[in-house]
Formats: C-alpha cells, structure tokens, sequence
C-alpha cells in the first residue's frame, strides 16, 4: 500500500497568521487566553478564551479561518506553482455546525413567542419571513470544506467529518486512507473551530467543564476545566514524499459515556496501542497530549499515556498546545497534529503553557516554560472527544 | 489483488414504515406507504405532508427515559436502528472491536430550549448577554448542548450497544452517509476491524430545518420531509447468514446545492444491475435520476423510495439502502441511487450470490 507523505501545513490561531507565527509563539511560551472581547461575558460561569482579534470578509468565520490555512498548506505544499489534477484532489474536513450570531437566534425565539414556551404557530409564521437569517451558510458543517474544494478546484472526495473534537483528527484520518488507497494522488485535510459565542459558552459552562479560573492548564494540579478557543489547522498530504509520514491510525470508542472518558482510560490506550501497532513502533520521541485541562481527562489521559509507552516513557516528551490555544474543538486534533509534525521535521518540541505545577496523577516527562529540540523521529498525537471518540495518529520522520 | 469480500449480514431500521427493516421494500414498491400529515411539524408548519415515524412503543424505545433526554430525535432513532442490526447480525460478542460509520444531520436542538434562554436573558425589553450567561443558563436543560453535537447521533448508540472499534461520524444531507457506508468498506478490507455497522439517521421534521428547506425552495420543488434511520451490518469475508455481499459505494460531489452532477461523472456509475432503487430529493432530481436509471439500466426493476419515505437527509441514503436489500433476490444485484438536496450523487452496489 502506498503511505501517505504530509507535504504542507498551515494554521490560523490567536498567536498568528500562519503556523510559523504561530509556532514561534508557541515555543515561546506565549499564551493566547484572555478575557472574552468579542461579546459581553461578564455573566457567564468561565469569561476567558483564546480569541481571533480579526474580522474577516467570508460571512462564515469557520470558512475564512480554513481558507487561510488551506491556502498557507497548499503553497507550502508548492501547489500553487503546480496545480493537481482536479480529479485527483479530496478535501476532507472537520467541523461541527456554524452558530447563527446570537442575537439572529434571540430574535427568532422571539418569533416563537414573548415567554419562554414556543408557540410553534407564531413561530412558523414570523420565523419564516426573517427567511435571510437562516442562512445555511452560517451552519452547515459542510460549507466549509464546499468552499474548499471550490477555492482549490477540488473534484475528488469531498467529506466533512463531524465527530466533536476529534474531527480534525479523524478528518486526516479519512485523507489518509483515500490517499494510501489511491483514491486521490492530494487530500487537503484538517479541522477548523469559531465556538466562542454565547451559546457555546452557556452550553459548556452549564456542564462545567469551562475553567472558571479562566486558565488552560493542562495537567497542572490547579486545573479546572478547559477554556474555548479558535483557529484552523490545514495540511496536504499525499502519496509523493514530504516532511513526515502518517505511520499509524488508531480509533476506539469508550461506550461509556457521553460527557466523561471511560475511567480506566482503556478507549484511548486501545486508540494509542493501535497506532503505534500500525507504524510498527513500541515507543515515539513526542506526544502531543489531548491534554484539555479538565481534572478528569488530564488524569485519564495521562495514564493511558503511561500504559501505552511503558518503560520507553522517560525518553519521551509530552506537551498539550491546549495551554496556550485553548480547545478549538474541531480543530484541536488538527493543530495537534501540525504541532507533531513540527516535532518531527525541525526537532521542535512545544511547551504546555500554563503548566506549573504537575499533578502527580498526571506525572510525564512535561515540556514545560519554553520548547526544547531534539532529534524526533516520531510523534504520537492523540484527539479525543465528547460521546467517547478516540483518534490517535502517529507520524514519522521515515 | 482482489479486495477481500464483505458481506451484509444484518440491518435496522427506524422509518414510517415502522421498527424494522424485513418488509420495507416490498412495501414502498408496493405502494403501501403514503405520506401523511406531520404530526410533528402540525404545529409550526400545519398540513405538511410528511413521512414521519409514529409513536415508538416503550419496548423498543432507545435505551431509558433519562438517556432519552439527552438525545436529539436523530439519536434516539439512530439507537433503535443500531441495536436492531447488531441483533439481526447476531453480534453479540466483542462489541468493543466491531467499527461504526455513520451519516449524521445537524437537526438537533430541541427548539423549546431556545425561546427559554432567550426568554430569561432579557432585561427591560433588550437582550443582555449579561443575563444570558446568569439566568439564561439556569433556564434550559443543562445537557442541550449535547443535542448540537452532531456525532452524538453515533455515540449515543455506540454507547447504548457498548461498541468500541474504529469509527467515524459524518456530516450528511445524503452523500456524507455514503461516505460513511464506504469508509467502513475499506476498514473492513484493510483489516481494521473484522466486523461494522454503518447507516444513517436523521429527521426533515425539525422546525427549523423544514423552514430552511422550505426557503431554499425544496419543497416547492417537490421535496416530501422525511425522518429515520437506518444500518447495515457488515462482516469481512463471505457468511452462510449474509443477506448480500457489498460491492461499493460511491459519493459524487455535485456542483452546487440542487443542481446535478455533470455527465462525465456518470462514467462513474456500476455497469449493471437487475434492480435499481433511486432515492431523489423531489422533483427535478427525479427526473434526472430516473432518466439515468432507465438509459444506464435497461430491463432493470425501478424502484423510487422516496416518493413513498421522503426526503430524510442523512436518512435516506441507508433507508434506500435496506429497501433493496428487502428487494433483493438470489443472483441478482442492485444499484441504489440518491441524489441529494446538495446535487451529490450516491451509489451502492449489493448483489446477492445464488444459493
């Protein structure tokens, strides 16, 4: 079977433009949380989140976001002097649905009625006639990754994965597979997120998994629950040798809940155990952690992390880019992902920001303050997401 | 090198035809079914006509009262037709290693949650974000977020029916469904699982969808609103049990929302088939699917599923799926055509091998 070659990557996050910037930043040690400036959060259990400070001129914000990656992969990836063929082009995306802005959406409850019960009728009726607010455009999932088959002339594969926060990652996942079967000679992969808006905010506090400190700690023993965050992270894979190697594919199910990860982190070691199976490795220099800053999962994780790498563990390093960006839920896998491709080709191992004190349930070899270099030869990322969807990816220098 | 077979030995399904899937294709070719008038759009969209699932009876309900809060309408049928598969597979054992695919829809949010936010998030006469994070909060079901998740629409029923394996969930008004059916194609050829499920779930039926729908001109065009769900089990390798092997499954991207696909993607297409079942949108789709079903499949049976199910979105690719799967016979093969409110084209290929 052929391998699939990552040839490009490109991101947008609140710490740049474009990955390099982004990178930099990161191996910094800078973080890009803050208090929430783009709506009035002041009410709200967790007020802090890792915004874009940009406006962009594509009425979906998911799609201006996956654009500018998009493009910023495809160059790197030197598409942009020698175009594919289009038929040979796939775009596989992760996304969930977009958000109507707030107020459209108060305005069409309002339609159903002045109390807090819905008359269907009025509804219907008033709803109806603000017709232009229920732009599709604003919540398909799938507009995202139809623009970006339509940006690149695209005629392949076109699939847009809707799998929490996991969806970056298994996004590349399916990319991977059509490109080692041949399905496509290029696949435009990734993930995007723009969930800081109210009612995310409302959703995920309610469950208390927002930091009410407004702090993205990932397995500091000070952690209190993950903060939103925004971005997108793009790469072109292909069957013609590139940077990094997608060496092995894991993915599990915890049937075990829908908010918590199965407590003997059995879902995620399985996801772990059979990536690393299908690149033929027992250990991996770096592991780019979920790593959420949620008590439970940090420890889970962590654990599972132990397990998988047992005694090969202390000649590996673990960091989560979460500390710095925050959870951009369907991009999170993707920028992960990017994060361990950075590893691999430049020997660049990014820090966890916000991460001071290790908790001893979460005890790893931590990159912590600033990024350290080494010699990489492989990196294991790992997404995991809300419903108990594991997706694990390992990439190689080789 | 030859693809390893894979074969279907089991499915479910949720559709107005009822729980269950033995039966459903006759009964579409039959004609038996007929839309009727929505129940659940009687308020907000009065005589609508619609396939719409009736009451489910409490013994085949998903999963319990309290897990049936959290889920959309789409989950909770995708749920019964997940364990009705894995049943009529008779795959009881090591659910932890069978895979799961699914086509999912965003019509999740139960609208009775929204005008509560909103309601409580006033003060004197304006909306304030302030009291939305407050009291805005206290007011709805605190899991309705969950209701938004799209891949809740598997995970639901994966963790209802304790399924482990690799898997994925799909966004889909059609074609993503078959994606789905695909992806677990080439898992199961590849050897990353030994056993899956794949379908799709999901319902026309919700408020805003169907005024979306309704705006984009659909249901001028002829559009009938569906809902249901539906799953195929599959298995590595030939079975004594299997009901049909499945040769393959194809999504074609259309060129934009309601058109169809261009001519040169036809060259796509299965070459043969004694059966050909179409599912298309409304009425311009089905012109054009029927024509092609006529023209690329002479002598062939026809069968047009969703003139008697409707339009489901990511429903109705799987429903299509199980009526053929109803309809085939020994020897024979089947090509299941659907052409999606997106202009994407589907295609699956089942055949039955002889006794």
């Amino acid at each position: 079977m052929r391998a699939a070659w990552v040839n490009g990557t490109g991101a947008v996050t609140p710490l740049g433009r474009t990955w390099r910037e982004t990178c930099d930043a990161l191996a910094a040690g800078r973080c890009a949380i803050a208090p929430i400036a783009s709506f009035d959060a002041s009410g709200f259990p967790s007020r802090h989140a890792a915004e874009i400070d940009r406006d962009f001129s594509e009425t979906d914000r998911r799609t201006a976001l996956a654009l500018d990656a998009a493009r910023e992969a495809w160059a790197a990836a030197g598409l942009d002097r020698q175009p594919p063929d289009p038929l040979q082009v796939g775009v596989f995306i992760g996304a969930e649905s977009g958000r109507l802005p707030f107020s459209t959406l108060a305005a069409l409850a309002r339609a159903g009625g002045p109390g807090p019960a819905l008359d269907h009728g009025r509804f219907s009726r008033e709803a109806e006639s603000r017709a232009r607010d229920l732009d599709s455009r604003l919540v398909s999932p799938a507009v995202v990754a139809a623009r970006l088959a339509r940006e690149f002339g695209a005629r392949g594969s076109v699939a847009t994965v809707s799998l929490a926060c996991a969806s970056g990652a298994a996004a590349i996942v399916e990319a991977s597979r059509a490109v080692r079967q041949g399905e496509c000679e290029v696949a435009l992969a990734g993930g995007v997120g723009a969930d800081v808006d109210p009612l995310m905010l409302a959703g995920f506090g309610l469950l208390g998994a927002l930091s009410a400190s407004g702090m993205s700690r990932p397995f500091d023993r000070r952690r209190d629950g993950f903060v939103l965050g925004e971005g997108a992270g793009m790469v072109v894979l292909s069957c013609k040798r590139g940077v990094a190697r997608v060496a092995g594919i894991g993915r599990t199910l915890d049937a075990w809940s829908l908010t918590a990860p199965a407590p003997d982190g059995s879902g995620s070691l399985r996801a772990m155990r059979l990536a690393l199976a299908e690149a033929g490795l027992e250990s991996v220099d770096v592991v780019q952690a979920h790593g959420t800053s949620t008590p439970l999962n940090d420890a889970i994780e962590a654990r599972a992390i132990r397990e998988a790498l047992g005694e090969s563990l202390p000649s590996s390093h673990v960091s989560s880019i979460k500390g710095a960006l925050g959870h951009t839920i369907a991009a999170a896998g993707a920028l992960g992902f990017i994060a361990a491709v950075e590893a691999v080709v430049t020997g660049t191992v990014l820090p966890t920001a916000g991460l001071a004190e290790p908790d001893r349930d979460c005890a790893l070899p931590h990159v912590v303050g600033r990024a350290l270099s080494r010699r990489v030869d492989s990196a294991m990322v790992n997404s995991f997401a809300f419903g108990g969807a594991n997706c694990t990816l390992v990439v190689t220098r080789e | 090198m030859m693809s390893a077979p894979v074969a279907i030995v089991g499915a479910g399904a949720v559709s107005a035809f009822g729980i269950g899937w033995r039966g459903l294709g006759e009964a579409v070719a039959a004609g038996h079914l007929q839309p009727r008038e929505s129940v659940l759009l009687r308020e907000s969209h009065p005589g609508t006509f619609a396939s719409e699932v009736s009451e489910i009876p409490a013994a085949l309900d998903a999963g319990n009262a309290r897990a049936r809060k959290l889920m959309s309408r789409a989950a909770r049928l995708a749920a019964i037709a997940m364990r009705e598969a894995l049943v009529d597979a008779g795959f009881a054992e090591r659910r932890e290693e069978i895979g799961a695919w699914m086509g999912v829809g965003a019509s999740g949010i139960a609208m009775e949650d929204v005008p509560a936010i909103v309601s409580a998030s006033f003060v004197d006469g304006g909306l304030s974000l302030h009291r939305l994070g407050d009291q805005g909060l206290m007011a709805c079901n605190p899991l309705f977020t969950f209701q938004t998740l799209n891949n809740f629409s598997l995970c639901h029923g994966a963790i209802l029916e304790g399924l482990g394996g690799p898997n994925a969930a799909f966004f889909s008004r059609g074609s993503g469904t078959a994606v789905a059916l695909a992806e677990a194609l080439h898992a199961l050829r590849e050897g990353d699982c030994d056993r899956a499920i794949a379908g799709g779930a999901d319902t026309a039926l919700h408020p805003v969808t169907w005024a979306e729908l309704r705006r984009e001109g659909f249901s001028a065009q002829g559009l009938v609103p569906g809902e249901g769900a539906a799953v195929l089990a599959l298995a590595r390798g030939t079975s004594s049990r299997a009901l049909g092997l499945l040769e393959s499954c194809t999504a074609i991207a259309g060129a934009q929302a309601g058109t169809t696909p261009v001519s040169r993607d036809l060259e796509l297409l299965p070459q043969r088939a004694d059966l050909v079942v179409i599912a298309p949108w409304g009425a311009p789709a089905r012109a054009w699917l029927g024509d092609v079903a006529v023209t690329r499949y002479a002598g062939a049976a026809i069968v047009d599923v969703s003139l008697r199910l409707g339009d489901s979105l990511a429903a109705t690719p799987a429903l299509a799926w199980v009526a053929a799967l109803d309809l085939l016979r020994p020897g024979e093969r089947a090509v299941v055509l659907t052409l999606d409110v997106d202009g994407d084209l589907t295609a699956a290929v089942f055949r039955k091998e002889s006794p």
